[in-house]
């Protein structure tokens, strides 16, 4: 009974370790080193600020399906203003607008408009998308209109010369924004009210909580965080195309939901989340490095989180 | 059917006993009206005879022959109908699909719907009833509740093979007009001539008399009264249905009614509500009377701010008050106990602390947006101990507490406040006598301290044994105010049964 018990609260955790170990029998020599883990926290670093920002809607049991057009866009708006010559500044300061723009929007429907956030987001989703298409004319916008200051932030890192290892400024902002999420749900008043909606709604408005008003900001604070990966993207690579954060939000919302399995009363927390992009990202490096077909890759990372978030339904409902 | 007899029905909720003993018998061609208080057990009787409460003990018998009902479709093949408040139609389908959704669609050459034929069997059941003014191809969205109500009866004529026996009617005019109640009546009685029983429960005792045959009256799971109508007065139904004198068993108030004015209503209007004036002092209770869904709710949701004024003024406090919002009214330190605890007033899944906490946070806060933990714990567990919470730590999840204490706790946050006006919406709903009784020394408490009180109930014994004044409310509108010392309550339930123009 005890030992059930443990399984139910930490078998996502104990899986995660199951698969660090099994990698690290697998490559014994690359996967499990300083290098390879802050290889990883790289590759991680936009879905992991993606995913952060969600859970801030998702703990009101709203989601945003639009994060991954909004990436796009954001970069796509960056980099078209660096293509006209402006300075830098004015390029993220723009991409950032776009995402709280675009947040509020996704805000104003949902809880002004009392549009499902499903039917909402997706159609915001379209909307994006279709704009960061004809804003960049449909073509990726190259290396040589990016400023070399710009992409250069994401090649560079703070040296640790004493172990001879450089951890990437991306990484850094990532767990910057993991605190500034943490501090806002975890310390604050505001924090404590999303969470009472995400408890129930109706009790919470008539207890006191403007429900209205909070979950517009929390979709603006998501807008935000999409707006800052995409930037992040387009540091990285140094261009900026119109689909690049396609592939996002799918793996966010597994991340939350991931995360989902490991707290009290399946709720999202923020730190669980870190959880949940970990595991993706580890499954990701690791089963590159196997050189597993990349087909065969999402065919098991889809399976893996669906093994996950069906063990912990299961467990719960007999609780 | 000739006849139904229904032998020493019992049934029990645990300990509760809602039914005992309860003999009753059904003619065909007779209305039959069941009566009660809320609770008396109306609803489990009916709910007994749709099969879906397993009785503890009843022998039925149908023409003097042994009959059983294990579920509900058992039910329906005896010919059971049951016509509720809430009529399970589907606006988006005409007429005639609604009424053939319990019964196999005709078909020609036993693969397309025979359209013509489900049209003239739907419009031929309508016509038995006398009904002949509704389109079976309209969708029903374009009916009235009345009209939609009358579709539903004539589906249980649809079937041709058995004849339905027994409908059973409950509360149907709750959401009908003058108009429509009175072509409802005329169905009732064409039923009644095709030889069916007619059980029929309603609150509004015009209609009984006009209507029903027998009158059956229910009192705590007992059976106090059957005769025929035509021997029966108002005031003899109502004597049996309230019994004894109901104002004991309360705690005894002992706080002074302060001469101070907590809040003066004056002649408020809001989308739902009428006329409502009532002023209540520092330390008084005002009940909230009346038949059930006439008013009481949009009485609360007018003065949180849910429902926004459109005549009238209040003061609060020699204040002006225009209700704004719930977020508002807090600030006011008017503090709400919902009617629906697990709906409208607790996060289930969350902590006694964030349930207890929640309506305060920008006054536990520092700096206004840091969630101050230290202070947070000191209020829940204070107020906790205030209510005698029963409870493992302020961490644990509200669902592991009995019905009793999470009301304790919706309590202990309504109190965290120190309100100057408490509103309490059927507070002792689902709760336990023990708790009942911690809840009313609380009331008790708060009066003490110079709190006003509105306290809303369908327990006439609460408001009896609570309240200073009683604020009687009909068809969404004030209808008086009663001073509690002067009256008895066969006094306060005739005047829910006194219509207006009396």
């Amino acid at each position: 009974m005890k030992i059930l018990n443990l399984i139910k609260k930490y078998g996502t955790l104990i899986g995660f370790f199951g698969i660090i170990i099994f990698f690290t029998i697998n490559l014994p020599s690359t996967f499990l080193t300083a290098k390879n883990f802050i290889n990883i926290s790289q590759q991680i670093s936009m879905l992991a600020v993606v995913a952060f920002t969600m859970t801030v809607v998702m703990v009101m049991n709203d989601f945003d399906l639009s994060v991954g057009s909004m990436a796009s866009l954001a970069g796509i708006v960056a980099a078209v203003l660096f293509s006209m010559g402006y300075p830098i500044w004015i390029g993220i300061l723009a991409a950032l607008f776009v995402g709280i723009i675009g947040g509020l929007f996704n805000g104003f429907l949902v809880s002004i408009i009392g549009i499902l956030p499903f039917v909402a987001t997706l159609g915001t989703l379209t909307m994006f998308s279709g704009f960061a298409f004809l804003i960049s004319g449909g073509r990726t916008i190259f290396g040589r209109d990016i400023p070399s200051e710009f992409s250069s932030f994401a090649r560079s890192g703070i040296e640790i010369s004493s172990l001879g290892l450089k951890i990437p400024f991306l990484s850094i902002l990532a767990l910057l924004i993991l605190f500034i999420v943490w501090f806002i749900l975890e310390q604050t008043t505001y924090g404590r009210r999303l969470y009472a909606i995400g408890g129930n709604t109706e009790a919470s408005f008539l207890a006191g909580i403007k429900v209205k008003q909070l979950r517009l900001s929390a979709f603006a604070l998501t807008g935000v965080g999409a707006a800052i990966a995409g930037l992040m993207y387009s540091s990285r690579v140094a261009s900026s195309n119109p689909t690049q954060g396609s592939g996002l939000m799918l793996e966010a919302i597994a991340a939350v939901f991931l995360g989902m399995t490991m707290s009290e009363e399946g709720e999202p927390r923020v730190l669980y989340t870190l959880l949940g992009v970990l595991i993706l990202g580890v499954l990701d490096n690791g089963l590159t490095q196997m050189n597993v077909d990349s087909y065969i890759r999402e065919v098991l990372v889809g399976f893996i989180v669906i093994l996950a978030v069906a063990f912990s339904s299961i467990t719960k409902k007999r609780n | 059917m000739q006849k139904l007899e229904l032998l020493n029905l019992t049934k029990s909720f645990s300990s509760f006993k809602a039914l005992s003993n309860v003999s009753i018998e059904f003619l065909s061609g007779e209305t039959h009206a069941l009566m009660g208080e809320n609770g008396a057990g109306k609803t489990t009787l009916i709910k007994v005879l749709a099969g879906i409460l397993k009785p503890d003990q009843m022998t039925m018998k149908i023409d003097n022959k042994i009959q059983n009902i294990y579920s509900s479709i058992q039910s329906k093949n005896l010919g059971f109908n049951f016509i509720h408040q809430e009529l399970n139609i589907i606006s988006y389908l005409s007429v005639a699909e609604n009424m053939f959704l319990n019964h196999p669609y005709p078909k020609k050459y036993k693969t397309i719907i025979d359209w013509n034929k489900i049209y003239k069997l739907s419009s031929n059941a309508l016509k038995e009833l006398g009904v002949t003014h509704i389109d079976v191809k309209k969708k029903c969205a374009k009916l009235s509740t009345g009209d939609q109500m009358l579709v539903k009866i004539a589906s249980c004529l649809i079937k041709t093979d058995t004849n339905p026996t027994l409908y059973v009617f409950d509360e149907p005019t709750a959401a009908l007009t003058l108009q429509e109640s009175e072509k409802l009546f005329k169905v009732i009685n064409n039923l009644k001539k095709r030889g069916a029983i007619i059980l029929y429960v309603s609150h509004r005792m015009n209609e009984i008399l006009q209507i029903s045959d027998k009158v059956t009256v229910l009192r705590d799971g007992i059976k106090v009264l059957t005769d025929k109508t035509s021997k029966l007065s108002k005031e003899k139904i109502i004597r049996s249905m309230v019994g004894k004198d109901l104002s004991d068993n309360f705690p005894e108030r002992t706080g002074n009614i302060n001469k101070n004015i907590v809040i003066d209503v004056n002649n408020v209007h809001t989308k739902n509500i009428r006329n409502i004036n009532f002023k209540i002092k520092a330390g008084e209770v005002l009940g909230i009377a009346g038949l059930s869904n006439s008013g009481q709710r949009e009485i609360f949701n007018m003065l949180m701010g849910v429902d926004s004024m459109t005549k009238g003024k209040i003061s609060f406090m020699d204040q002006k008050y225009e209700p704004i919002g719930p977020s508002d009214a807090w600030k006011k330190l008017i503090s709400f106990v919902p009617r629906e605890r697990r709906k409208e007033a607790l996060m289930l899944k969350m902590s006694v602390k964030s349930n207890t906490t929640t309506p305060h946070y920008s006054k536990i806060s520092k700096f206004f947006f840091l969630a101050n933990k230290k202070e947070e714990n000191l209020i829940t567990n204070n107020y906790s101990k205030k209510v005698q919470l029963k409870y493992e730590n302020i961490n644990q999840p509200i669902y592991q507490l009995s019905g009793g204490n999470q009301q304790k706790v919706v309590f202990s946050r309504a109190l965290a406040s120190n309100p100057k006006l408490l509103l309490l919406d059927e507070p002792t709903r689902g709760v336990d006598v023990g708790a009942k009784l911690d809840i009313y020394n609380l009331i008790i408490q708060l009066t003490k301290n110079g709190c006003g009180i509105v306290l809303n109930s369908s327990d006439l014994s609460e408001i009896m044994g609570m309240c200073d004044k009683i604020l009687i409310l009909k068809d969404h509108e004030q209808y008086k105010i009663l001073e509690n010392f002067k009256i008895n309550s066969q006094d306060v339930l005739a005047n829910f049964y006194e219509s207006k123009n009396q």
